[in-house]
C-alpha cells in the first residue's frame, strides 16, 4: 500500500513518518515512533487506555489515523512523564493505588494531565467527568478519584493557577 | 517492620511513567506477525479450506491449517482433576474437521505485518456445511437435539447427597424452591492477550514471551504437544494487563504462535484484538441453579436441595469442570447445614468455551444461595439477619469439614470466627438501623450476603532467594502476577525476615527459566502459597548467614543476630558482618572458609542462595465475608443506583493493607459489572451477539457506589506458617446476592430478580409480579 509522509510535533519534537493512510494514529505512535505507553485496549474507541493529547484536547489514538494528524501538536504519556521520577499526578495515582495492573494507566494519567492542566482545582464531578470516558477493569476508580481529589486539594491549598496551554515535562 | 505496611507498590512507577512492557510492546528482528482466521460458523462441518489466493498475497509467509499439525498431535489437556472423563471434548489446537463456535480457530497466517495477514484471511476460502447451532443447555439435553461432540452433549453429571435431605425436606415447617440463572459473563481484561515466540534453530531452544498465570504448568504441556524436553522451551511472562482467572490459561494460540515460529524458522508475534478476545477467551459463570432450601419452626436451616446445570461451550478446556465443581462443593456456604444433595449436570453447546473468573461458582453459587435464604426468611417472618446468624457455622466448629470436595480435594474451613464477624459487619453498615423507604419516588432497600470464599489452592509453590555480595536480594518466584502487586508483596515478606529495605529487594516471576518448578496464581494462592515461600526460603537465608558467619568467627550461633542487613553480637557497636559480607563469604571458591577442597562438589560454598518449595495444604484458607448493599430503586423505570457497598471480611493477616482494599474494591466492581451490566449472549445461529465494548457494557466511573472495606485480622488461617488468607475474591464473591437482594427489599417483592443481569426491564418485571400476585 501506497505510504504517505506525515509532519507532526510530538511530546515538542518535529517528527515525519511515512504511514500507510490506514494505519492507526496509536499504531503509528507505538510501531513508527516507538512510544508504547499508549496502549490498545479495545481499538474501537470505547475504553480510553489510547488516550493522547492531540493540539490540547484528549483524543483516543484507535479512532484517528496517522494521516489525519499532519501538523497536528501531540503529547503522550512519554511526554506527560519527567524525566525522572513521577508528575504529581503519577505520584498521587501511586500513592491511593489508583493503578494495579497499569495497563488503563497511561490512559488515565493523560486525562488528568488534561484536566489539571487547564483547571487545576476541579471538583469532584469535574474529576469523574474527566474519568468517565475510560475504562479500569482493576481498581473500581475509587483509589484514581481518591488521587485525582487529593491533588485538586493541594492545589486548592497552594492557590495553583491554570496554564496557558497543556505543556509537557519535556520542553 | 514490612509485613502489614500499606507500602506504596515497587511495580507502580514503570507502569505510571508508561514504561511498563506488555506483549504487544515486544518485537524481536526478523519477527513476523500472526493473525488467527476464525470459524464465522457456529457449527459446522469443514469441507475445504482454500488458500490460493491468500498464499499469493505479498508480504504472506504461511498459512497453516489442521493439515499442517503434526501427526498424533495430542488436544490440549486438561489440567485439573473433572468429575467423571471428559477427554472426548477436549480442544485441537485448530478445529478438525468440524467447527463447534464462532471464533474457533481454522488456520494461522503468518505475514509480515498485522494488517497484511488480516487481508490475506479474507482471501482464504472457508467451504463449511452448517449444522444446527445448540445455544441452550435445556435444548442440548431433549432427546432429539443436536449433537455437539460424538460422546453426546451431556458432558458430565455428579453430585452428593449428604445427611438426609429427604427426610429434612419432609420434616420441614418452612420450604423455599426457586430457580437462579447466572448469565455468561467473564473477565474481560483491559489488555488483550499475546505472545511471540522465538525458535533458536541452531540451539533447539525455544522461548515465548506472553504466557502468565501457570507458566511452568504451560511449558510442560506444550513440551508434550511439540515434543520438545521441558527446559527447552522457556515461557517469560512480560507486564500483563490483568486475568482475573481467563487470561494465562494454555489456549489454542499457546500451541500454534510457537509451532509456527518452528516452522518458519523465524519469531512469530501474535497480537489479539478485542473483538477477537470476545469470541477466544474463555467465557464463564453460564449456569442455572434450582434450590430448595428448608427450615425447621426456629429458623434453623435444615437442608439445601440443589439441582445445577453449566453451559461449557463447545469444548472443555484446560479448567474441566472446575467451575461448577467449586459452585457445587462450596454451595452451603457459611452455614452449618449438613443435609445438603447437589445434582450437576455439565452441557456442551456450540458457544465460546468456558474457565474460571475471578471467584468461579462462587459468585453464582452464593447468589442462588442468598437469594434463597432472603426468601425463606421472608416466608418465615424472620428478620434475614437473624436468620443467617442463627445458623452460621460457630468457632468450636472449626476446623468445619463441609463434606464435599471440589478438584479431588476436600471442602474444609480451616477456621473463623463467623459470628463474631457477621456482628462486626453488620454493626459497622448499620444493619439494623431504621432508614427511608423512599426518597424522591425511588425505593429504598438494603441487602446482604454471608460468604465463605476458599483461597490459596493447588499444589505448591517455589521460590529461589539469592543474596549478593552487595547485600541485595533477588527473589526468583515460581508464582506469576498479572497487576495483583505480587512483587510488592513479595518483596515485603523479604524484607521483614531478612531485615533488608525494600529497596534492597527485586522480585522476578512468571519465567520458567529461573526457577525449576512452579505453581503460578490462581484461586487467590499467591500471598499465601508463593509468600509462605518467599517467608520459610527467606529463614533459611537467615540461619545460613547466622550458621556461616558463626563459622567464620567463632562465636555460637545463639549468641548472633540478623538485624538492619547484618549479623550482631550481643549488645556490640558495631556489627561482625553485613549480610553481603556473608554472602561474599559463602560464594563458590572463596578460600575465606573454604576446607581442604575436595575433588567433588563445595556443598557449603553455594552462595547466599536458598530454593524453597513449599506445600500447600488442600483446603487452602478460608475466608468469612459479609457484603452489605443500600439501593435505591426507581419503580417507574427500573433502574437502580446503589448507594453504598461494604465488604467485611477476615483475612487472617494483611500483608499489605492497601492492596487489600484495592482487591475487595476493584473486585466489587466487577461483581457490579456481572450483576448490573455485563452478558455475553447468543443468537438461534450461534452468533455472539454482544461482541464489542459498546453492546458488553463493564462498570465506568458512574456505575461505582462508594465501597468501604472492612478488614479483619481476627483467625489466622491455620493451613500456613504466616497465617495470612486470600483476599483476591473476597470482592466479587457477593455482589450479585447483596445487590439482588437489596432491590427485592426495596420492591418488597417476593418473586423475580432471580435473574442476572439485574437490568432494569428485570426490575420492573419484578413489580408487575408483585403486583399481579
Amino acid at each position: 500500500m501506497n505510504k504517505r509522509r506525515v509532519d507532526l510535533t510530538v511530546n515538542n519534537r518535529a517528527v515525519s513518518m511515512m504511514v500507510e493512510p490506514r494505519l492507526s494514529l496509536a499504531d503509528a505512535l507505538r510501531g513508527e515512533l516507538g512510544l508504547t505507553g499508549t496502549h490498545l485496549g479495545c481499538e474501537h474507541g470505547v475504553c480510553g487506555a489510547c488516550t493522547i493529547i492531540v493540539d490540547s484536547d484528549p483524543v483516543r489514538g484507535c479512532l484517528m489515523l496517522a494521516v489525519q494528524a499532519e501538523g497536528a501538536e501531540i503529547v503522550t504519556i512519554e511526554g506527560a512523564t519527567p524525566v525522572v521520577g513521577l508528575s504529581e499526578i503519577q505520584a498521587a495515582l501511586r500513592e491511593f493505588h489508583g493503578l494495579q495492573c497499569g495497563f488503563c494507566t497511561p490512559g488515565m494519567v493523560m486525562v488528568l494531565h488534561h484536566l489539571f492542566s487547564n483547571n487545576p482545582v476541579p471538583s469532584d464531578s469535574e474529576i469523574r467527568e474527566a474519568l468517565s470516558g475510560q475504562l479500569c477493569r482493576c481498581t473500581g476508580y475509587q483509589g484514581i478519584v481518591n488521587a485525582a481529589k487529593a491533588v485538586a486539594a493541594r492545589h486548592m491549598h497552594q492557590n495553583v493557577q491554570p496554564r496557558e496551554t497543556s505543556q509537557d515535562h519535556r520542553e | 517492620m514490612a509485613i502489614g505496611e500499606p507500602i506504596v507498590r515497587v511495580e507502580d512507577e514503570r507502569f505510571l511513567r508508561g514504561e511498563g512492557r506488555f506483549i504487544a510492546d515486544y518485537a524481536l528482528p526478523r519477527m513476523v506477525e500472526a493473525h488467527i482466521l476464525r470459524s464465522p460458523y457456529a457449527h459446522a462441518t469443514i469441507r475445504s479450506i482454500g488458500l490460493d489466493q491468500a498464499l499469493a498475497l505479498p508480504g504472506v509467509h504461511a498459512v497453516l491449517t489442521c493439515d499442517d499439525l503434526p501427526e498424533g498431535l495430542p488436544p490440549i489437556h486438561c489440567r485439573i482433576p473433572t468429575h467423571g472423563d471428559l477427554s472426548p471434548y477436549l480442544q485441537y489446537p485448530l478445529a478438525l474437521g468440524k467447527v463447534r463456535y464462532v471464533g474457533e480457530p481454522v488456520a494461522v497466517i503468518v505475514a509480515d505485518t498485522r494488517a497484511i495477514a488480516e487481508d490475506a484471511a479474507e482471501l482464504v476460502e472457508l467451504d463449511f456445511d452448517p449444522l444446527p447451532a445448540v445455544t441452550d443447555p435445556a435444548a442440548a439435553l431433549a432427546a432429539d437435539a443436536e449433537q455437539v461432540h460424538e460422546a453426546g452433549n451431556l458432558a458430565g453429571r455428579w453430585g452428593f447427597d449428604l445427611g438426609d435431605v429427604s427426610g429434612a425436606l419432609e420434616a420441614a415447617t418452612f420450604m423455599v424452591s426457586d430457580r437462579f440463572s447466572i448469565q455468561r459473563h467473564t473477565a474481560m481484561p483491559m489488555e488483550t492477550r499475546g505472545l511471540l515466540a522465538y525458535y533458536d534453530v541452531g540451539r533447539g531452544l525455544l522461548d515465548i514471551y506472553g504466557p502468565t498465570k501457570v507458566v511452568h504448568t504451560n511449558r510442560n504441556l506444550l513440551a508434550t504437544m511439540l515434543r520438545m524436553g521441558e527446559a527447552e522451551i522457556r515461557m517469560i511472562e512480560p507486564d500483563v494487563g490483568g486475568s482475573f482467572g481467563a487470561r494465562g490459561e494454555f489456549y489454542p494460540e499457546d500451541f500454534l504462535i510457537p509451532f509456527a515460529a518452528i516452522k518458519l524458522r523465524r519469531p512469530v508475534r501474535w497480537i489479539e484484538d478485542r473483538v477477537e478476545h470476545f469470541a477466544a477467551i474463555n467465557h464463564s459463570r453460564d449456569c442455572v441453579f434450582d434450590v430448595t432450601v428448608a427450615a425447621d419452626a426456629d429458623g434453623i436451616i435444615t437442608a439445601f436441595d440443589v439441582k445445577l446445570v453449566t453451559d461449557m461451550g463447545g469444548y472443555i478446556r484446560t479448567h474441566g469442570d472446575v467451575v461448577p465443581s467449586h459452585a457445587g462443593a462450596s454451595f452451603p456456604g457459611p452455614y452449618r447445614v449438613r443435609n445438603y444433595r447437589l445434582d450437576a449436570m455439565t452441557v456442551m453447546t456450540n458457544k465460546t468455551p468456558t474457565g474460571t473468573y475471578r471467584a468461579p461458582g462462587m459468585f453464582e453459587a452464593n447468589f442462588a444461595r442468598e437469594r434463597a435464604i432472603d426468601r425463606l426468611a421472608q416466608k418465615m417472618g424472620m428478620e434475614r439477619a437473624e436468620l443467617r446468624r442463627k445458623n452460621l457455622i460457630l468457632p468450636e466448629q472449626m476446623p468445619w469439614h463441609v463434606g464435599t470436595e471440589s478438584v479431588k480435594r476436600p471442602t474444609i474451613f480451616d477456621s473463623g470466627n463467623f459470628p463474631l464477624i457477621f456482628d462486626r459487619a453488620t454493626d459497622a453498615f448499620g444493619w439494623s438501623l431504621p432508614y427511608q423507604r423512599e426518597v424522591d419516588g425511588w425505593k429504598r432497600g438494603r441487602g446482604m450476603c454471608a460468604l465463605v470464599e476458599p483461597s490459596g489452592l493447588g499444589p505448591f509453590e517455589g521460590v529461589r532467594i539469592e543474596v549478593d555480595q552487595h547485600g541485595r536480594v533477588q527473589i526468583f518466584s515460581g508464582s506469576s502476577n498479572q497487576g495483583q502487586g505480587h512483587e510488592t508483596v513479595l518483596a515485603q515478606i523479604a524484607s521483614e525476615v531478612l531485615t533488608v529495605p525494600m529497596e534492597k529487594v527485586r522480585v522476578r516471576h512468571g519465567d520458567t527459566g529461573i526457577i525449576t518448578f512452579g505453581g503460578g496464581t490462581y484461586a487467590s494462592r499467591t500471598a499465601i502459597i508463593g509468600g509462605n515461600a518467599v517467608y520459610s526460603a527467606s529463614i533459611s537465608v537467615r540461619t545460613k548467614a547466622l550458621d556461616a558467619a558463626s563459622r567464620r568467627f567463632g562465636i555460637p550461633v545463639e549468641e548472633l543476630d540478623l538485624r538492619e542487613g547484618a549479623i550482631w553480637h550481643g549488645l556490640n557497636n558495631e556489627p561482625v558482618a553485613k549480610i553481603g559480607d556473608i554472602a561474599r563469604m559463602l560464594m563458590p571458591g572463596n578460600q575465606e572458609i573454604l576446607q581442604t577442597p575436595s575433588a567433588g562438589n563445595i556443598p557449603d560454598n553455594d552462595g547466599l542462595v536458598v530454593t524453597s518449595y513449599v506445600r500447600a495444604v488442600s483446603a487452602g484458607a478460608a475466608v468469612f465475608a459479609v457484603h452489605l448493599a443500600d439501593v435505591l430503586v426507581d419503580p417507574a423505570t427500573g433502574e437502580t443506583r446503589v448507594e453504598r457497598y461494604m465488604v467485611a471480611c477476615d483475612v487472617g493477616r494483611q500483608i499489605n493493607p492497601m492492596i487489600v482494599e484495592g482487591q475487595i474494591v476493584g473486585g466489587v466492581a466487577q461483581g457490579l459489572g456481572g450483576t448490573f451490566l455485563e452478558e455475553l449472549t447468543y443468537n438461534e445461529e450461534g452468533q455472539l451477539t454482544t461482541g464489542t465494548f459498546t453492546d458488553y457494557l463493564m462498570p465506568n466511573i458512574y456505575d461505582m457506589p462508594p465501597v468501604t472495606s472492612l478488614v479483619f485480622e481476627e483467625s489466622p488461617a491455620t493451613t500456613n506458617a504466616l497465617g495470612v488468607k486470600g483476599v483476591g475474591e473476597v470482592g466479587p464473591s457477593g455482589v450479585a446476592a447483596a445487590v439482588g437482594n437489596a432491590i427485592a427489599d426495596a420492591l418488597g417483592t417476593s418473586v423475580g430478580l432471580n435473574t442476572l443481569p439485574l437490568t432494569p426491564q428485570r426490575v420492573i418485571e419484578a413489580i408487575g409480579f408483585e403486583v399481579g400476585a
